[in-house]
């Protein structure tokens, strides 16, 4: 019964793990960008959620518009991706693509990225101060107890929402002209023009795309784990990125599985050991796999074609 | 006639090479045009430039002036010389999308199309008409593909963005001659309904049997031109293009 528990664990924090890693992948799929401000993404789209479910619920001091916690996290949801991928959207529009049009080498963009990230955790020290925020209960805890296992219900919620997300990815990707753009451009950037596509405009459709999900993957975390502070998105960021990368990145299977494949690793390793021991082993683990396979569960080695 | 595409004076550098040094042509509406000359004569610079790719990342300096149908496209983003314009490149190389399959390849070029499925259908029904390997083969990944399979391919994902001016770089580059004849023979009967065609290529003999006219590039600039009856007679394209 111990095993369904921490099974159930695992499901979980891969789920936001997950979220998280396909932002790295998609914009990497398409830039060959390693978007380091992801993370950072995540951690705005948390505290974004916050603020918006107190401005509906009130608490923490305002005096909000006073909807049920139900309403508010209906509205929160959509209002938080929204806002969050305007984030991504003006990372994109104000940082890297003056970069790209001057024909920056790829490294610089890189490192703008991380500065971005370095911007916004401190942008929010500075604006916010150093406390914590401790996040609204928007959905009343119930428990279900089948047998030893105990699943609450905002459990179920993470995991559903971050497979009707992966779905949803899914046949976007697969099925709508546009995903096809993305796919088209992972593989070809210069003939995607050719085929009257607006290049910039699938660029911006894909950090939209990573940075809602990021924005998702924070109100789930944050409600979760309701203690939000400037760096949250840091570790958990730099852990989907390597998600990302041992799954194979720019492959969107390759960042699901691996995101899960961390959480299961994670809570295994701490089902066996002390927990101080999880990122030492869990990280060994991922090593070893890279090491094994350097491209990724699901990465090609990119070959062309003359 | 009327003239569809004039490059005027046009100048091309890249840093402190000068690629094209100023060169002018034009090509009318129905016609093929052929601009021939040797390895790093400027001819792949010319139709890029023409399309301005790669896009504005790359440090290049276009100086002259590229009309089509009388109006400056100089300021025109890539993608809508392709979707306004109807103009469409098939690039040297070919540059399909490996990672998607044969249909997806075709779809993907409809992407700026407004004109509904029907018309869009049409097209599909006369790409595999064409090439009827492409239709044996559509659901198949196009990496797969042989390299005349990708050329069709290649092609036929032009005429999927409903162009009327299409732009070939160096077709026949590694095509056996059978294949290369039959691309040849669809593109002549593409033309005899009324695409207008601008063909760079290496071989010149071929390209001129082709063409109505030619230019002849050398080193970033033209050095001959003329009906192709006229350059094929040339004792100097003879001796330099047509071995002799």
């Amino acid at each position: 019964m111990e095993f369904f528990q921490h099974f159930l664990n695992a499901l979980q924090f891969g789920s936001f793990y997950a979220l998280i890693a396909l932002g790295y992948t998609l914009v990497y799929g398409v830039l060959r960008l390693i978007n380091f401000a992801h993370g950072d993404i995540f951690m705005v789209g948390a505290y974004i959620a916050y603020f918006v479910a107190v401005l509906l619920l009130g608490g923490e001091g305002m005096s909000g518009l006073g909807l049920t916690p139900a309403m508010t996290l209906a509205i929160t949801v959509p209002v938080t991706m929204i806002l969050t991928s305007l984030v991504g959207v003006t990372l994109e529009r104000t940082m890297y693509r003056p970069l790209r049009r001057k024909g920056a080498d790829r490294l610089y963009v890189v490192i703008t990225a991380l500065m971005a990230g370095l911007m916004l955790e401190n942008g929010n020290l500075a604006l916010l101060g150093a406390s914590r925020k401790s996040f609204p209960e928007l959905m009343h805890k119930v428990v279900w107890t089948f047998g030893g296992v105990s699943v609450t219900n905002l459990k179920v919620v993470v995991i559903v929402a971050a497979i009707v997300v992966f779905v949803l990815l899914e046949f976007i990707v697969s099925k709508t002209k546009i995903g096809m753009a993305m796919r088209g451009i992972s593989y070809d950037k210069f003939a995607i023009p050719l085929m009257g596509i607006p290049l910039d405009t699938i660029i911006v459709f894909t950090f939209i795309l990573g940075s809602s999900m990021a924005g998702l993957a924070g109100i789930l975390y944050a409600m979760s784990y309701p203690i939000l502070e400037p760096y949250m998105g840091a570790l958990i960021g730099w852990k989907a990125f390597i998600a990302a990368v041992v799954g194979g990145i720019g492959d969107i299977r390759g960042a699901i599985v691996g995101g899960f494949l961390l959480g299961f690793i994670e809570i295994g390793v701490v089902a066996v050991f002390p927990s101080t021991l999880r990122d030492l082993f869990a990280f060994s683990v991922l090593l070893g796999i890279l090491w094994l396979k350097p491209t990724g569960l699901f990465g090609v080695a990119q070959t062309t074609k003359i | 006639m009327n003239t569809l595409l004039e490059v005027k004076n046009l100048k091309v550098r890249y840093g402190n090479i000068e690629a094209l040094h100023g060169i002018s042509f034009d090509v009318k509406q129905g016609e093929i045009v052929t601009l021939i000359g040797a390895n790093g004569a400027g001819k792949s610079t010319t139709l890029l430039s023409i399309c301005r790719l790669p896009p504005p990342e790359a440090p290049r300096v276009i100086e002259g002036d590229i009309l089509f149908k009388g109006k400056s496209i100089l300021n025109m983003p890539p993608h809508k010389i392709v979707s306004e314009l109807n103009m469409a490149l098939v690039p040297e190389g070919r540059r399909i999308f490996g990672n998607l399959t044969v249909e997806e390849n075709l779809k993907l070029a409809t992407y700026a199309r407004t004109d509904g499925g029907e018309p869009i259908e049409r097209d599909f029904e006369r790409v595999f008409q064409l090439f009827p390997r492409l239709a044996e083969r559509r659901k198949q990944r196009s990496e797969s593909l042989s390299g005349g399979e990708q050329q069709m391919l290649a092609v036929g994902r032009a005429l999927m963005s409903k162009c009327s001016f299409i732009m070939l770089d160096e077709p026949s580059m590694g095509l056996a001659p059978l294949l290369m004849y039959d691309m040849f023979r669809t593109l002549k009967v593409l033309n005899q309904e009324g695409m207008t065609i601008l063909l760079i290529e290496q071989n010149a003999n071929l390209a001129l049997r082709f063409a109505h006219r030619g230019y002849v590039l050398d080193t970033g600039e033209i050095v001959a031109s003329g009906s192709s009856e006229q350059l094929l007679a040339d004792p100097e394209v003879k001796k330099a293009y047509l071995g002799g």
